[in-house]
């Protein structure tokens, strides 16, 4: 026993098992499963299926961009222009949809295309005139909103035929239709960052670029991918926003960037690129979304629970920086 | 080559001659005004011969379109009742009134209580969420003001699906998504207050001009067409010199206000505005002009905005409805519907200090006249 543990090519399960527990996730989901307990004994109406898989739903647009968020901050670079993608596409479906007279499955193609192009965009200028990630998207966060009100002038498009509404307000097997889309995405782009090569890249250009360069990799090829797939993911998000709410507005994921962010750096990302995980950041999306939820549930007033989601945004930063020092002075 | 440029010359001069008297001799449509139909009421002074509370007596009652609450497994009548209040935002004066009226109405009833929680800046979303989290936990009744009446909706139906009673004010949803709506203002009514007001104070054959946001905002346009639809009616000697947009900007509506001032001078008798942010701007644009004597300033504007131009009696009243009585009523409403006392296909509903509220548009529960903030009332408001 003592032989194997010493020796660290060839882990017990009890070492494997304590590594996961110290680990930036491990940590984070401790004090996930800590909160929910503690609001489930606040009230009986939090800890239901019904109640949690409705929080799954709404979370689901979070955490289909919280995805390639994540993967551009490790990389070091930003991308606040997600929630005005957002509603680009979304007036983007509508408008052609409704004004222009587009089938509407050719509308939300179109829809999710522009969001596309527009992450493109964004990967373009930040790879070939290299303007800085924070400065190119926070314009462009501007820019495809003005776009998008531009657009609509203001005006909602309504009155969406029922199979429309599938993906956001139906259900699969009795599980939220985006529910099903959201796991799906998380467990293939987990695997990518985690087993492959691409994310090998990326956590290389985020812990040195120019050393990245020099050993050959294609930066600026992989850059401009995770810019665009962060517009598909945000278009797609658009879409089943769309979907769920049954109508467009121009003012469609205002301030979701912010949420994104939070919930990837929540769950162990550095803002400075290089660390990261896919489950790390859908552990702090939960983790926000049941703050949110519970505390309203136990009748904390949501002005107050925005004050306590911040605090525990800070704890767990603390405890995990806390811990994550300790480690590395232990190895 | 040149003939042919003749003969069309000539040929739109004609055409143009031909189409003028015809254009002219129609009542000109105001800028600004929108297609729909419009609906003037009664005259200034008119509607006092017909005082016996239904004004729209010719009028055919519509329908309740409404929804209905699940009928629960207990009848709630003058019990106590636990209602959660989801306004557009918290945090900004126009709220903190209605929230002001609701516990005043609270405090009458004795048996209601009710609390106000909502998002933080005005977002659909964060609207939703919160909605469905008291539903939940489990009210008897929710009051709404829709950040966006279609998107609203569907959690709305899951909460009369659920048995709670649903009752919407300042902003609606879609009919059948709550059971009634509390209808601060109608636009017939908002346009005949300020035609109404520029005639009290500058007379029937006042020349005026119109500072709205935009000529395709739904609300402006509304009320554009309706002042327009009711000084037709009323008062066709008023004199409609021309609309300009501003957006809701501040800098820009005082701009168009001195453009108006500079443009038509002496001619020049009323502004009325039609944004929170044009009426103070215009008053500030005829107070720097030195022509609060001239001009009069009447429109839709907050207390807080009008206070200083009102108290130095620049500007002699402008309108909104006070939020107050709009929370106040929504309380008195939800009460009255969970103790059976108000259903679908009555025509009004008793709301405390309020009185007798009338029924219009098939479930909407009108407030009242607009309000009039005036010297007198100014400083008891703070929003």
């Amino acid at each position: 026993m003592q032989e194997t543990r010493t020796d660290p090519r060839n882990p017990t399960v009890h070492d494997k098992l304590r590594r996961l527990l110290i680990s930036q996730e491990g940590v984070l989901f401790l004090i996930m499963l800590v909160s929910v307990l503690f609001l489930a004994t606040r009230t009986d109406k939090f800890l239901t299926v019904d109640n949690l898989l409705q929080q799954g739903r709404f979370m689901a647009e979070v955490g289909l961009i919280a995805i390639p968020m994540t993967y551009i901050i490790i990389t070091g670079g930003i991308d606040l222009s997600v929630g005005s993608i957002l509603g680009l596409t979304a007036i983007v479906l509508g408008w052609t949809w409704q004004e222009l007279g587009f089938p509407l499955e050719l509308a939300i193609i179109t829809g999710i295309t522009s969001g596309t192009i527009a992450g493109f965009v964004n990967g373009l200028f930040i790879v070939r005139v290299g303007v800085p990630p924070l400065i190119m998207t926070l314009a462009t966060l501007a820019l495809y909103r003005g776009l998008a009100e531009g657009i609509s002038e203001a005006r909602s498009a309504r009155g969406y035929p029922e199979w429309f509404f599938q993906l956001g307000q139906g259900e699969l097997l009795g599980i939220p239709t985006q529910l099903w889309l959201l796991i799906i995405a998380v467990i293939i782009f987990a695997i990518v960052l985690a087993r492959t090569r691409l994310g090998r890249a990326l956590y290389a250009i985020g812990n040195n670029e120019t050393g990245a360069r020099f050993s050959g990799l294609t930066v600026n090829r992989h850059l401009l991918f995770i810019y665009t797939f962060s517009g598909f993911m945000s278009a797609v998000a658009g879409y089943i926003f769309v979907s769920r709410v049954s109508t467009t507005r121009s003012d469609m994921g205002t301030g979701i960037e912010l949420d994104v962010i939070a919930a990837v750096v929540l769950g162990g990302t550095s803002i400075f690129g290089g660390t990261g995980s896919i489950p790390g950041a859908i552990i702090g999306v939960v983790l926000i979304q049941l703050l949110k939820n519970g505390l309203v549930l136990t009748g904390v007033t949501s002005d107050a629970t925005i004050v306590v989601i911040g605090s525990v945004l800070i704890f767990a930063i603390l405890v995990n920086n806390f811990i994550q020092s300790r480690r590395n002075e232990g190895d | 080559m040149r003939k042919t440029l003749a003969i069309t010359l000539i040929l739109a001069l004609f055409l143009a001659l031909v189409s003028m008297p015809l254009s002219a001799d129609g009542h000109e449509r105001w800028d600004g005004s929108d297609e729909l139909d419009v609906n003037p009421l009664e005259c200034m002074g008119a509607e006092m011969m017909d005082d016996d509370g239904d004004m729209d007596e010719d009028m055919e009652m519509m329908e309740y379109d409404g929804g209905m609450a699940a009928m629960g497994d207990m009848d709630m009548a003058g019990m106590e009742i636990v209602v959660v209040d989801v306004p557009k935002l918290i945090g900004i004066g126009y709220f903190a009134a209605t929230t002001l009226g609701q516990q005043q109405a609270a405090e009458e009833l004795g048996n209601v209580s009710v609390s106000t929680d909502g998002p933080t800046d005005a977002n659909i979303d964060d609207q939703i969420q919160i909605i469905d989290s008291y539903i939940t936990q489990g009210v008897d009744g929710i009051l709404f003001a829709a950040n966006d009446p279609v998107a609203i909706a569907p959690v709305l139906r899951k909460a009369l699906e659920a048995g709670i009673h649903v009752v919407g004010y300042d902003a609606n949803s879609e009919p059948d998504a709550r059971e009634w709506f509390v209808n601060q203002a109608e636009f017939n009514g908002i346009g005949k207050a300020l035609i109404d007001s520029l005639v009290s104070q500058k007379g029937e054959d006042a020349s005026f001009g119109i500072v709205t946001s935009t000529f395709t905002t739904p609300n402006q346009a509304r009320w554009v067409s309706e002042m327009w639809a009711y000084a037709d009616k009323c008062f066709p000697d008023l004199d409609w010199l021309e609309t300009l947009e501003a957006q809701e900007d501040a800098g820009l509506s005082f701009q168009q206000a001195q453009t108006l001032i500079n443009k038509y001078g002496e001619d020049l008798d009323g502004i009325i505005a039609l944004t929170s942010v044009a009426t103070p701007a215009s008053a500030d644009a005829v107070n720097q002009a030195d022509v609060c004597e001239d001009v009069a300033v009447t429109g839709l504007g907050l207390p807080n905005a009008m206070r200083p131009y009102i108290s130095s009696g620049c500007v002699q009243e402008v309108y909104l409805w006070n939020p107050v009585d709009l929370g106040y009523a929504a309380v008195y409403i939800l009460r009255a519907v969970i103790d059976g006392e108000f259903q679908p296909g009555d025509t009004s509903v008793m709301a405390g200090r309020l009185g007798e509220l009338m029924v219009v548009n098939g479930s909407e529960v009108l407030l009242g006249p607009p309000f009039a903030f005036t010297a007198e009332n100014v400083d008891d408001f703070d929003f």
